[in-house]
């Protein structure tokens, strides 16, 4: 009977304490989702990002790299899922002696130079920026086959590789739409390469240049053609100001290999084509 | 009143005696160190892949999200829960605050939101649909009738002393999960900020009425959240337990109940009804975390109204079928 006395004492006591303070908790709770009391936010000294953070690294020691991007930069099109970035990283690992980590993969599918250049002011995104020795950049191809992107992803993703993807593909991009996206996305490019560099002063940018996916169909063999040139002109350009920036080309991989590289969507190179872009990456950094 | 106290009492003893309340520790303390244990692999395996910081993760996580939304294969429901989720993160990353700074506390937090809706309810269960099925089982309910004591005073006692374990049970709960958490991930972070105010509208957050509560405080507002959940449950298995004559049988229906809750959830967002389901609205802390509720138009008010009348209506039927019956073996 003693030891039954205690239960009671000690059951009762804490049962009761325990509901009382979750009695508290729920009106709590009730009130903050009901009426929030703002103003208390900030209270923490939120540190500038990236500061401190993004010590002088020994360059000789290591490569942090991080990949900025579209649809490219990300791998779509690669059954395996790496993309040139995993492996240039790869790549990199082998042939150079230093420690290769790949600290970010930032590609999304379908972003624009304009994307491109708003993600830029994302403080998340300079945090990375700024701790990675070498930035690769992807970009444009949005800009200039604006819609074929969307299409193409959508069907070389859920692996419906009919014939009738490369003929609707067509119907999307017409030479005027081509050439007359070239100046604006051009303007924006070089923003965002400028962005880059005041973000990290000190890594080194690889643009991966552009390459026409459309360079066996007629009617946009020649336009296509003229605009990718024109644009990687325009990239070489502003990248031949800065120090530590170069362009890496993929026109002449892609002219005459169309079949062999290009994934089943008709747009994204496939795996081999990846595994080109980084081969010739890698031979630019070593 | 004052011959309510010693049936309570003596329930009290009788849960002790009986060794459910014991059970229900057991559970958890097997349980809780296998949790912990998963969760200590995955923290060691991202911390391999960002160099330990958390940034490079979340910024990832954004990434691969906001690709995600992008992809037509992905339900239109789904896009708008991810597209939330991001610019959640996104919040988080702007103010430099680490959502899942690994440590005793966060991990409690966690645990305690996901065992919301079918671990605790299942906790609860031990208890309430044995209090009433469990004396018929045994025929002990005979003797505890044959006393001169009201019928109706006999189930109170036994509803009050089943809302104190409800209590104990959810305290238990994050007792051991933080001594055993803590230890792989250490005691601290009761002051951690953490973001609440989210306000969804459409695919929307509204980030204007976001604050900061240290996580000891939301931590508490989540127990209270919880423990209305599991009171709720309490009494409808406690209303089960009165009509049906096996502990078992209270169980299974209790169980079926709550599982049927958890599948409705992924995918009755289309049947609109189905919010006055109790099942459905068992995710309080939800609101709290900012998480779209599972169907449009719910809301925490919305949610503590109906659990508030499906509990109601269970003490209704539970007395009134409890004192009117004849108890027959």
């Amino acid at each position: 009977m003693n030891s039954s006395k205690w239960i009671w004492r000690i059951v009762s006591v804490a049962s009761i304490a325990t509901t009382l303070v979750l009695l508290v908790g729920f009106i709590y709770a009730i009130k903050d989702v009901n009426a929030p009391q703002v103003g208390v936010e900030n209270e923490r000294p939120s540190q500038p990002i990236g500061e401190g953070v993004a010590d002088s690294m020994d360059k000789k020691k290591e490569y942090k790299i991080a990949a900025i991007g579209d649809s490219l930069a990300k791998g779509t099109g690669d059954q395996t899922g790496s993309g040139f970035v995993k492996r240039s990283v790869e790549g990199l690992a082998k042939s150079s002696s230093k420690k290769t980590t790949l600290l970010n993969n930032l590609g999304i599918n379908g972003l624009t130079t304009d994307g491109l250049v708003k993600k830029l002011d994302e403080e998340g995104v300079q945090y990375v920026l700024k701790q990675s020795d070498i930035i690769i950049l992807s970009i444009g191809g949005n800009d200039l086959f604006q819609g074929a992107q969307l299409l193409s992803s959508a069907k070389g993703k859920s692996g419906e590789t009919t014939n009738t993807t490369s003929t609707s593909t067509v119907q999307d991009v017409t030479a005027e739409k081509i050439t007359s996206a070239l100046p604006k996305a051009s303007a924006q490019l070089k923003v965002a390469l400028e962005k880059i560099r005041t973000i990290n002063p000190d890594s080194y940018i690889i643009y991966v240049g552009l390459y026409n996916p459309f360079g066996d169909m007629k009617e946009l063999k020649v336009v296509g053609n003229e605009a990718v040139t024109k644009w990687n002109n325009v990239a070489l350009t502003t990248i031949n100001k800065y120090e530590n920036m170069t362009l890496v080309p993929t026109f002449d991989l892609f002219t005459h290999n169309l079949k062999r590289y290009l994934s089943t969507d008709h747009f994204h190179p496939n795996a081999e084509g990846y595994q080109q872009i980084a081969n010739r990456i890698v031979q630019g950094i070593e | 009143m004052s011959n309510i106290l010693p049936l309570i009492q003596n329930e009290c003893i009788k849960i002790i005696k009986k060794k459910r309340f014991y059970v229900v520790l057991l559970v958890l303390l097997v349980l809780v160190p296998i949790f912990t244990y998963a969760q200590m692999r995955s923290s060691e395996l991202s911390r391999d892949k960002f160099n330990g910081d958390w940034r490079l993760e979340l910024q990832q996580q954004i990434t691969d999200n906001q690709n995600s939304l992008g992809s037509d294969r992905i339900p239109e429901e789904w896009k708008k829960y991810r597209l939330i989720f991001v610019q959640q993160l996104q919040y988080y990353l702007d103010h430099n605050v680490n959502p899942k700074e690994p440590n005793g506390v966060t991990f409690t937090r966690e645990f305690m939101d996901n065992s919301i809706n079918l671990f605790i309810p299942l906790l609860i269960m031990a208890i309430a649909s044995d209090i009433v099925s469990g004396e018929r089982t045994t025929g002990t309910i005979k003797m505890l009738l044959t006393r001169p004591v009201k019928r109706w005073k006999v189930l109170l006692s036994k509803m009050i002393t089943m809302i104190m374990f409800v209590s104990l049970i959810i305290f238990s709960t994050f007792a051991i999960s933080y001594l055993i958490s803590g230890a792989f991930f250490g005691y601290v972070g009761f002051n951690i900020p953490v973001f609440t105010g989210f306000q969804i509208s459409g695919s929307n957050v509204d980030m204007s009425a976001v604050h900061a509560v240290p996580q000891w405080e939301y931590l508490l507002m989540q127990c209270g959240l919880i423990w209305f959940v599991a009171v709720t449950v309490a009494l409808l298995a406690f209303m089960v337990s009165v009509l049906v004559k096996s502990t078992a049988a209270s169980i299974v229906v209790m169980m079926a109940a709550l599982i049927a809750g958890t599948i409705l959830t992924n995918m009755a967002s289309a049947w609109t009804s189905a919010k006055y389901l109790f099942m459905v609205n068992l995710q309080l802390t939800n609101y709290l975390a900012g998480t779209p509720a599972p169907i449009e138009g719910m809301n925490l008010n919305f949610s503590l109204i109906v659990l508030g009348i499906w509990a109601l209506v269970s003490v209704v039927v539970s007395f009134t079928v409890f004192t009117k019956r004849d108890i027959l073996n």
